[in-house]
């Protein structure tokens, strides 16, 4: 596919808990929209029943004509999906993939958080990357809350050699292909760029103003930090680990069944230079968890590595190869000759 | 870009990853149409591109774009030799494989010798650079070492698995599952399939150009990685009992602490010491853990494709009525 096929927008707009009147978000980004002067629809995914959300999206779609439509001219195309019970945003954006036809692929947040005019500096990048992922900059907010968002980011950094800002930005810009290759779940969307990057899809950061609603209120649920903790799990688990469970529950196991027979010897030589007596020291019981903890991490490893053993022809290492081969070139002359010399001795 | 079959299967695909390899693209070309040309037998090229940063890529559809025979796979990033190799036996499509390395260090003069041990009978015909031209202590000695090892591990006695230069018969080698770094354990991998090795010297040549990528601090991957292979080959098809045989020691450890507890308290009047015992419980609970853990091992067994009967299909030898006869008869 070339550069220049790119042409057709397909805005994913998750309405998860958190949201705004939409009316007026969709007017903002719609004018923001209009001026990258590519067609454009919308598909809103309503994470639950939301009922307020839902009639105002109802409303947009009876105002909307089918089809895409040139920027600047009538109505774009409105899509809702609604989804019974809250999935969670990874999975209300694929549902939403689903329903999309555009080559472009944009998640917008549903609610306000960058100013929607700087929505086409989301969209030229894709000229040479895959993704591009907005951050909010310059970023309102305290300071604790930066440390906690540079510690985040930096952890991310350190395990994928990416430095990201704003993972929690719900601005997004990417190639349809991207996402056809990655299938999200749970709380993978933060990860997008990381995912898609481990896929070998070119990932850029883009500098958006942050929307004056945007406003950081106050402390962050203390569910909302193990959420940033497990994220941090995923991306170190990812990198890491996939293809080579043993390696790290191996080592793990390894060290640790290491520091028990460490234990278990200092044990043994005081029972027999020094005559302690073994059966009141509570450290042996010490030594007898390190041991089997490190037995059991290995076998944990070893399971591990059934599993992808067994799955591995589902597991390619390589997925998106593209083959280019030109069969109605012509046969160099070398090799015609070749081939010629052999029909004729036969 | 055309994507097309081609409109005869080619006896042979020659593999070669290629992983910034600018320099090397076009003498790689060149020797294999010189080895293979004056045979006259049908034949295609499959070039993987890892992801090179140079202009390997360029060069190597520059070549696929004058000769119909030479497919380029191209990844997005560099995903490592392994699946590059795992790629190119995917996307090959003649009944026999060779795989070489990108950098000539292999002598495509050889695989005419290697084609006629496959037509001998052999699934996978594994190379030997029995003239090493290679720096002895830090690549000679270690590959020695490794070799060695590999060989007395794995029962498959092959000495140099790292030699790039191996012909498979498709059939087998398109059902080995290849991921990590299994490369260099293909014939330890495919083993697991009981196929007829066989092991011919080949010639090595020093690089000519661009640098190795790969440096002293692999022994430790390798090793675990065959220690994996080995477990996987043997008992992929059991876990259950394989995990049951790491939970008798524990049994054993467990029981003989806690009978020596309450033995020594019932016989002597001791107090029971809290401590053993204790031990005694940790290592009889973990022993239950690994009976679980290989209850779950044998779900995933099942869950998989990697089933034995899947390799038995390949080593088996069919004998049946020949079709026409049965035609002939109504």
């Amino acid at each position: 596919m070339s550069e220049r096929n790119l042409n057709r927008i397909s805005v994913i707009i998750p309405v998860g808990r958190r949201h705004e009147a939409l009316r007026e978000l969709y007017d903002e980004y719609r004018a923001g929209l209009d001026a990258v002067r590519m067609p454009y629809e919308f598909v809103f995914v309503m994470d639950g029943p939301y009922r307020d959300a839902m009639a105002e999206v109802g409303a947009l779609i009876d105002e909307s004509q089918p089809g895409m439509t040139q920027a600047g001219m009538a109505q774009p195309n409105v899509q809702m999906v609604v989804l019974n019970r809250s999935f969670g945003e990874s999975t209300a954006i694929m549902a939403g993939f689903e329903r999309a036809s555009g080559d472009i692929i944009m998640t917008l947040p549903a609610y306000h958080q960058i100013i929607a005019e700087d929505i086409p500096k989301l969209i030229a990048p894709l000229e040479t990357k895959d993704l591009a992922q907005g951050w909010r900059w310059p970023r309102k907010g305290g300071s604790l809350e930066r440390v906690r968002r540079s510690i985040f980011h930096g952890l991310v950094g350190r395990f994928t050699g990416m430095r990201l800002h704003d993972l929690g930005c719900g601005a997004r810009a990417m190639k349809r292909a991207v996402l056809q290759e990655l299938s999200l779940y749970g709380d993978q969307h933060r990860l997008l760029p990381v995912l898609a990057n481990r896929q070998g899809f070119s990932v850029v950061e883009v500098e958006m103003r942050q929307s004056d609603r945007d406003a950081f209120k106050g402390m962050y649920k203390p569910r909302e930090y193990a959420h940033f903790v497990l994220d941090v799990f995923t991306v170190f688990f990812l990198v890491r680990f996939t293809k080579k469970p043993l390696r790290f529950f191996g080592m793990l196991g390894a060290s640790m069944f290491g520091i028990g027979a460490l234990l278990v010897l200092w044990m043994v030589v005081e029972r027999l230079a020094f005559n302690t007596s073994l059966s009141d020291r509570p450290a042996l019981l010490l030594s007898a968890l390190v041991v089997v903890l490190g037995l059991q991490l290995f076998a944990l490893g070893l399971l591990a590595e059934l599993i992808i053993f067994t799955h591995a022809r589902h597991i390619k290492d390589y997925q998106g190869a593209e083959i280019i081969q030109y069969p109605r070139a012509e046969l160099p002359r070398k090799a015609r000759e070749a081939r010629a010399e052999k029909t004729a001795a036969l | 870009m055309l994507i097309d079959h081609p409109k005869s299967r080619p006896h042979l695909s020659v593999i070669a990853p290629l992983y910034n390899e600018e320099d090397n693209v076009d003498p790689l070309y060149e020797a294999l149409t010189t080895a293979l040309d004056p045979t006259g037998m049908d034949y295609e090229m499959v070039l993987v591109d890892d992801g090179s940063k140079d202009s390997t890529l360029a060069k190597a559809i520059q070549i696929a774009q004058n000769d119909p025979r030479v497919k380029v796979v191209k990844f997005r990033r560099n995903c490592g030799q392994t699946a590059a190799m795992a790629a190119g036996i995917e996307y090959a499509s003649g009944d026999v494989l060779v795989t070489m390395d990108g950098d000539l260090q292999n002598d495509p003069l050889d695989i005419p010798m290697f084609l006629q041990t496959i037509d001998a009978g052999y699934d996978i015909v594994v190379g030997w650079r029995f003239q090493r031209q290679d720096k002895l202590i830090t690549r000679k000695i270690p590959s020695k070492i490794a070799n060695w090892l590999i060989a007395k591990v794995t029962k498959v006695p092959i000495k140099d698995n790292g030699c790039s230069l191996k012909a498979y018969r498709a059939s087998v080698i398109k059902q080995i599952p290849l991921y990590s770094e299994m490369h260099r354990f293909i014939p330890a991998m495919a083993s697991i399939a009981a196929p007829r090795i066989a092991e011919v010297k080949a010639r090595h040549h020093a690089r000519r150009f661009g640098k190795s990528k790969y440096g002293l601090s692999r022994i430790y991957k390798v090793l675990l990685d065959m220690l994996v292979i080995k477990t996987l080959a043997s008992f992929a098809s059991s876990p259950l009992l394989w995990f049951g045989m790491l939970a008798i020691p524990l049994l054993l450890a467990g029981t003989t602490l806690l009978s020596y507890v309450f033995l020594h308290a019932l016989l002597v009047g001791a107090p029971i010491s809290l401590p053993i015992a204790g031990c005694g419980v940790i290592f009889l609970t973990s022993a239950f853990m690994m009976v679980c853990s290989g209850a779950l091992g044998e779900l995933v067994y099942n869950l998989g494709d990697m089933r034995d009967h899947e390799f038995a299909r390949l080593t088996q030898t069919l004998r049946m009525r020949p079709a026409h006869v049965e035609t002939q008869a109504q």
